[in-house]
């Protein structure tokens, strides 16, 4: 310690504790550092999470939702872009300017602007959802106070067209709901994305993946027929000052729907002001209703294809029949004497069906309903559909009397989408195919084309034609308004009472009037189906075949199905050709 | 005299190991300097050229936007309601049945192609229609089955 000034000294006395000092410190980052190295995981997770929060932000990406086309390719729906426009006041630097830029844009009072520019929150909501022009518009200002928040939405430029086979989407374009939107929400939704965005200003920017977009679909819908559909159903309901009405129209070669028509609609743009929710329920496939008499000839379709009865039976027609102890009466309690199974058709017989009924046995009849498709959906591919109802033998509700009441469309539900598809079957020579909507998928890896398939043989070719042939004379004897000029028509009108849970609905005009139609009646190429809800007039042959008739009238222009005299003619000189070839 | 001051000077030793460490300071100071000056120059090109890619993707995405903007617009003046109107207003009107007239060709059928595809489209899809089998006995009884099922999974 010699030659050391007091103050070296001084320092070399207090240097070990410095030492020890800095040592103990050191050992004990290393044992914290240690420490955090053996965190539990989750802790160790949620210690990452806030660090990465600092360096980048996670944004929840929704996917771009697919494109919905008709048959031609128009645009159904599609998306677009509005904005949430929100303001940081403590950056504003001209408040007064820039109320004067943006009130005008914007479209609002400049008093209740000035205010939120003024506010005294650190980011205040100015407007939205504002559409995409205004967003620009507003972007083009380039003012550094106001920022401009995407949301995604989904536009149906068509309006009301189609609006319950397309459907709506809810919650800012990312779950659909009802029709093919609903139906097919997986398929055009896409997959959404929890996109990391670095704030290191030298990370290079993430671009959102193609691979996340949905899928586009292609409807069998023609924008045509259905733009006249409506029209034509508008029209109706309101003729016939009808509670409501549903249209469809079916190619039943390969069971393409080629319009689909609910009146009272609703503008899938405006769903959320629609104060009626009733507006938003597709009727054609989820309003399940007794479809009355129309269902006779799926009855004697049935009874004939079983051999219940041949195509010469007859029965003597007293105007009643008593089945399970109820009575079962003709309309208007009329009574035909000898009839045979045409006329039952064409003269709407309660009983006489409901005797080809008892031929049938239960068993069998329920037996043809459920090949008929009734009692289950037809996996058409529209959101909600209802499988209808129909009670057997064995349900605790059921009894012998539903046998005869069921044989002509009483006391069972089905929908609208049933209906067409059994009497399509029968058009399409006893043979059921696949009611679809959706005729191609479109995405990443190509189209997939949705090839019509068979659902199964219904009944025999030579029970269809026969069937086919006993509707012709109805529509010539007992629905002349279904008469077209140069078309030979196959169809069939019927009526219902309406049932409610304490009985039948009472009243002048409680009845569904129906009426499926097909044409040309030797080759048919369209199935229709028009059903009114209530109408102020009584009975549907007075009432659904004019509907029929005025669509089918258009329906042949725009899907150019030449008259039978023409197509003859073709047949003719084809035959003749091809007798040259062979 | 000068030469002993100069001697002085630079012999001794505690002076030359200051001077050697002030060099060598300041040759790291430069070094560093340098080394950081071209690592913020990168940085800043680095940041230039992301926000221009980001501005580009922005612009992309805008006009993304707007051309689905427009198509949607062109959707809009292409609805039915507003042709149709449209074409009643220069004049024209729906043609009725009896508006059209077919014109036969002999030996030529438009439809004959198609025809021929769909019916042979249609005979396979009619060998391949399976025919409806099902008994109601047959249906009630895997009904039951199906309940019973469901009953025995409800028990375990």
């Amino acid at each position: 310690m010699q030659g050391l000034t007091p103050q070296q000294s001084t320092i070399q006395a207090r240097l070990p504790f410095v030492a020890i000092f800095l040592i103990l410190m050191a050992a004990y980052l290393v044992i914290n550092l240690a420490n955090f190295q053996f965190f539990p995981r989750s802790v160790r997770q949620e210690l990452e999470k806030i660090g990465s929060s600092v360096t980048s932000t996670t944004l929840r990406l929704p996917a771009e939702r697919g494109l919905i086309f008709d048959r031609d390719g128009e645009p159904l729906a599609f998306n677009i872009v509005q904005y949430r426009l929100g303001v940081s006041p403590a950056l504003v630097a001209d408040d007064e300017q820039l109320m004067k830029l943006m009130a005008p844009i914007l479209d609002i009072d400049e008093f209740e602007l000035f205010r939120k520019i003024n506010s005294e929150n650190v980011w205040e909501f100015v407007a939205g959802p504002i559409s995409a022009e205004q967003g620009q518009a507003i972007a083009a200002l380039d003012e550094l106070s106001l920022g401009l928040e995407e949301i995604p939405k989904r536009f149906y430029p068509q309006g009301t067209l189609a609006a319950h086979v397309i459907g709506i989407v809810l919650d800012d374009g990312l779950v659909g709901t009802l029709g093919v939107e609903g139906a097919f929400n997986d398929t055009l939704s896409g997959r959404v994305l929890d996109l990391s965005i670095s704030n290191v200003p030298f990370d290079l920017p993430e671009d959102r993946p193609a691979e996340q977009r949905g899928n586009d679909l292609v409807l069998t819908l023609d924008r045509d027929v259905q733009f006249w559909v409506e029209s034509e159903l508008k029209a109706a309901v309101e003729e016939y000052k009808a509670y409501r009405g549903t249209v469809i129209v079916m190619d039943p070669r390969d069971g393409d729907v080629l319009a689909l028509a609910n009146y009272p609609t609703m503008d899938p743009n405006r769903f959320l002001e629609i104060e009626d929710p009733s507006l938003l329920e597709n009727a054609a496939v989820q309003d399940a209703y007794e479809p009355g008499s129309i269902m006779q000839v799926l009855t004697v379709a049935s009874a004939l294809d079983t051999g219940a009865i041949t195509p010469y039976w007859t029965y003597n027609d007293i105007g009643l029949i008593e089945v399970g102890g109820q009575e079962i009466y003709n309309r208007q309690f009329q009574s035909h004497g000898t009839s045979d199974a045409a006329t039952v058709l064409v003269r709407s017989m309660n009983a006489g069906v409901a005797t080809i009924a008892l031929e049938m046995g239960a068993e069998g009849f329920y037996s043809m309903l459920r090949a008929f498709g009734f009692g289950q959906p037809t996996g058409v591919g529209l959101f909600a559909e209802e499988p209808g109802d129909v009670k057997i033998p064995g349900d605790t509700n059921w009894n012998e009397s539903t046998l005869g009441y069921n044989s002509f469309g009483q006391d069972l539900k089905v929908t609208s989408m049933q209906l067409i598809t059994a009497f399509s079957a029968l058009a399409n020579d006893g043979i059921m195919r696949q009611p679809r909507i959706v005729r191609q998928v479109i995405g990443e890896d190509g189209v997939e084309e949705a090839r019509p398939t068979t659902v199964r043989r219904v009944v025999s070719s030579e029970t269809a034609a026969i069937v086919q042939d006993w509707m012709k004379r109805v529509v010539r004897e007992g629905a002349p308004g279904a008469f077209m000029r140069g078309y030979a028509v196959a169809g069939k009108p019927g009526t219902a009472w309406i049932s409610t849970a304490v009985g039948q609905e009472y009243g002048e005009h409680s009845t569904i009037v129906t009426f499926v139609g097909a044409l040309p009646a030797s080759e048919p190429q369209a199935v229709i189906l028009v059903k009114l809800d209530r109408p102020q007039q009584y009975y549907g042959h007075a009432v659904a075949p004019h509907v029929f008739k005025r669509i089918a009238d258009r329906l042949v222009i725009l899907l150019e199905i030449p008259d039978d005299e023409v197509r003859g003619r073709l047949e003719a000189a084809d035959a003749v050709t091809k007798a040259g070839e062979s | 005299m000068s030469q002993t001051w100069f001697q002085h000077t630079f012999s001794r030793k505690r002076f030359r190991t200051r001077n050697q460490a002030t060099a060598l300071a300041i040759l790291g100071v430069a070094v560093l300097l340098i080394l950081g000056s071209l690592y913020l120059s990168q940085v800043a090109s680095f940041a230039i050229t992301n926000r221009e890619i980001e501005d580009l993707i922005s612009r992309r995405d805008q006009l993304k936007r707007q051309n689905e903007q427009l198509i949607g617009e062109i959707a809009s003046f292409r609805t039915v309601p507003r042709l149709y109107a449209r074409a009643v207003e220069i004049g024209f009107r729906p043609a009725t049945n009896s508006d059209i007239n077919y014109l036969l060709i002999e030996g030529y059928n438009p439809q004959r192609a198609n025809a021929q595809l769909e019916a042979r489209a249609g005979r396979q899809l009619e060998a391949a229609a399976p025919v409806y089998e099902e008994t109601f006995s047959g249906w009630l009884e895997r009904q039951f089955t199906l309940l019973r099922d469901q009953f025995e999974s409800f028990g375990s």
